[in-house]
């Protein structure tokens, strides 16, 4: 199953991302987390730490000074320009270079073209976009199964999400609309109303754990997986996945 | 040197990580500059909405940059007969309160960018060519860039020559700006960083955000629940919240910028 995140930059697009793969590899899924982001974060939310975190990003940036060799194959992508992140899960990033080596598919390549040829079979794809709808945009039709839009209760945000939706659905995909930081029914109601109230939804209400998990650089589910926000994203992992587990 | 170049307006580019909160910095800092007296032009390079709700502004559903430019014989973009970066401004930029006015990139909808190629195009030529404008030389000049690290994102703004790095005291806010400090200082070798802390609410945030980026904070902007309530109402927040704390601590950012100097 192939997962897209998209939204506003600063919505929450990564912690969202980040917790549900933790969510998805607990319950026993095999998950490869694409960080598309060009301001690559999500090894922040999934555990990582914000040092190691950069260093993923010096790597991928080292495409540019010439100081990363290039790679042809996309399983040496994965192994390249990722790294291994608590529970399991496969951390790559695939963030956009501004001066790719002409024809060279590592630093050449785009989330939407990574999005479509990574197998999304027994596995769960989960892919961090970057701000904005420029991604999914460029998407095909089928190329994702499932997009996440995530809002906050602002008329930029909202602005952005509605767009996303549109785009999305355009292309076939499953919409999941994440109301994020809700602190009350005034936020959830400006939320609706914005998107459409029989539109699928989940509701993240504003969470401290989560605000300490971003202030320290850790996952918030390693900082209190029994929050009522961590609580609500493992709950979406949990009706994305069914029920079918492998063994 | 012409008599009065040293005469430069404040030519400032506001960047962070997205959700920093740019777009209130610089439609607030916008509009407080104006109240002050100057001229400011506001530009708004991001392709997605942000600045006008900030300004407090009308965004035109398409463009009015569309109609600055064609395609010559080559199939390249040019400026229309008669219309230059000086013109182009004077033409195209629309109003936003206090006077100010703001010159916009077209905006992705569901076809993409594409039904505004001309305008995007056209906003680069003006951005190039904004330098040498003589009319606008007293003008100030403040620019919302796209969020993150890209490097393509100053080829945007060649006019700035103060960067307002824009920081939550979050690590991915604070990696953010590190990066795009160091991007800007490679595209714009003598640009000032200003480092703006936003939404600090422990104490000791600020200093902690200031000590890792190795930067002076010019301004904290505290916490305020007023911003929130401005960005959910999609109202500037001058109009909404005149009295916040936030308000204040943008309006003696304007202060600052409007009185120290410009390296040229």
């Amino acid at each position: 199953m192939k997962i897209l995140v998209s939204g506003k930059g600063g919505v929450g697009k990564t912690t969202v991302s980040g917790t549900l793969a933790r969510a998805f590899a607990q319950a026993g899924h095999p998950v490869l987390a694409l960080d598309a982001d060009t301001n690559p974060m999500l090894g922040v939310s999934l555990g990582l730490g914000p040092e190691q975190t950069d260093l993923l990003v010096a790597v991928r940036e080292g495409l540019e000074t010439g100081e990363t060799e290039h790679e042809r194959s996309l399983d040496g992508f994965v192994e390249r320009f990722g790294r291994d992140a608590p529970d399991g899960v496969r951390l790559v990033l695939a963030s956009r270079i501004d001066r790719p080596d002409p024809g060279c598919r590592c630093c050449g390549v785009s989330a939407e073209q990574l999005i479509a040829e990574l197998d999304g079979e027994g596995r769960i794809v989960i892919g961090d976009l970057e701000a904005g709808v420029g991604t999914v945009l460029r998407l095909e039709t089928g190329q994702a199964d499932v997009v996440v839009v995530v809002a906050q209760p602002t008329a930029k945000s909202l602005d952005v999400a509605r767009r996303a939706i549109d785009l999305a659905e355009d292309r076939g995909a499953r919409v999941v609309v994440v109301a994020n930081r809700v602190r009350d029914e005034s936020d959830l109601a400006a939320i609706e109303a914005a998107v459409g109230s029989d539109r699928e939804l989940v509701v993240i209400p504003e969470d401290p754990a989560i605000a300490a998990a971003d202030r320290d650089g850790l996952a918030p589910i390693d900082v209190d997986p029994r929050s009522p926000g961590v609580r609500a994203v493992v709950e979406l992992a949990d009706r994305l996945a069914g029920s079918a587990v492998p063994a | 040197m012409s008599p009065g170049a040293e005469e430069l307006g404040p030519r400032l580019a506001v960047a962070g990580k997205g959700g920093a909160g740019k777009s209130v910095v610089a439609g607030t800092v916008a509009r407080s500059l104006a109240r002050r007296g100057r001229r400011v032009l506001a530009l708004d390079s991001d392709t997605l909405p942000g600045l006008a709700f900030s300004l407090g502004a009308a965004a035109p559903a398409v463009p009015p940059l569309n109609a600055a430019v064609e395609r010559d014989e080559r199939n390249r973009w040019r400026f229309i007969a008669g219309v230059g970066p000086a013109r182009a401004v004077q033409r195209y930029a629309t109003d936003a309160p206090d006077g100010v006015r703001m010159l916009q990139l077209g905006k992705t909808g569901r076809e993409g960018q594409a039904p505004y190629l001309a305008a995007t195009n056209a906003f680069y030529m003006v951005v190039q060519g904004l330098d040498a404008v003589r009319s606008l030389r007293e003008w100030a000049v403040i620019g919302d860039l796209p969020a993150g690290p890209r490097q393509i994102a100053f080829g945007w703004a060649p006019y700035a020559r103060r960067v307002l790095l824009v920081v939550e005291p979050t690590w991915q806010s604070m990696l953010t700006a590190r990066r795009v400090g160091r991007i800007a200082l490679a595209r714009r070798p003598g640009a000032e960083l200003w480092l703006i802390v936003n939404k600090a609410s422990a104490p000791g945030d600020a200093r902690r955000v200031s000590e890792f980026l190795d930067l002076p904070a010019r301004c904290a902007v505290p916490a305020d629940d007023a911003v929130r309530s401005a960005e959910r109402a999609g109202e500037a927040l001058l109009d909404h919240a005149p009295g916040s704390a936030a308000v204040a601590a943008l309006e003696s950012l304007a202060e600052q910028l409007d009185r120290s100097s410009i390296g040229v």
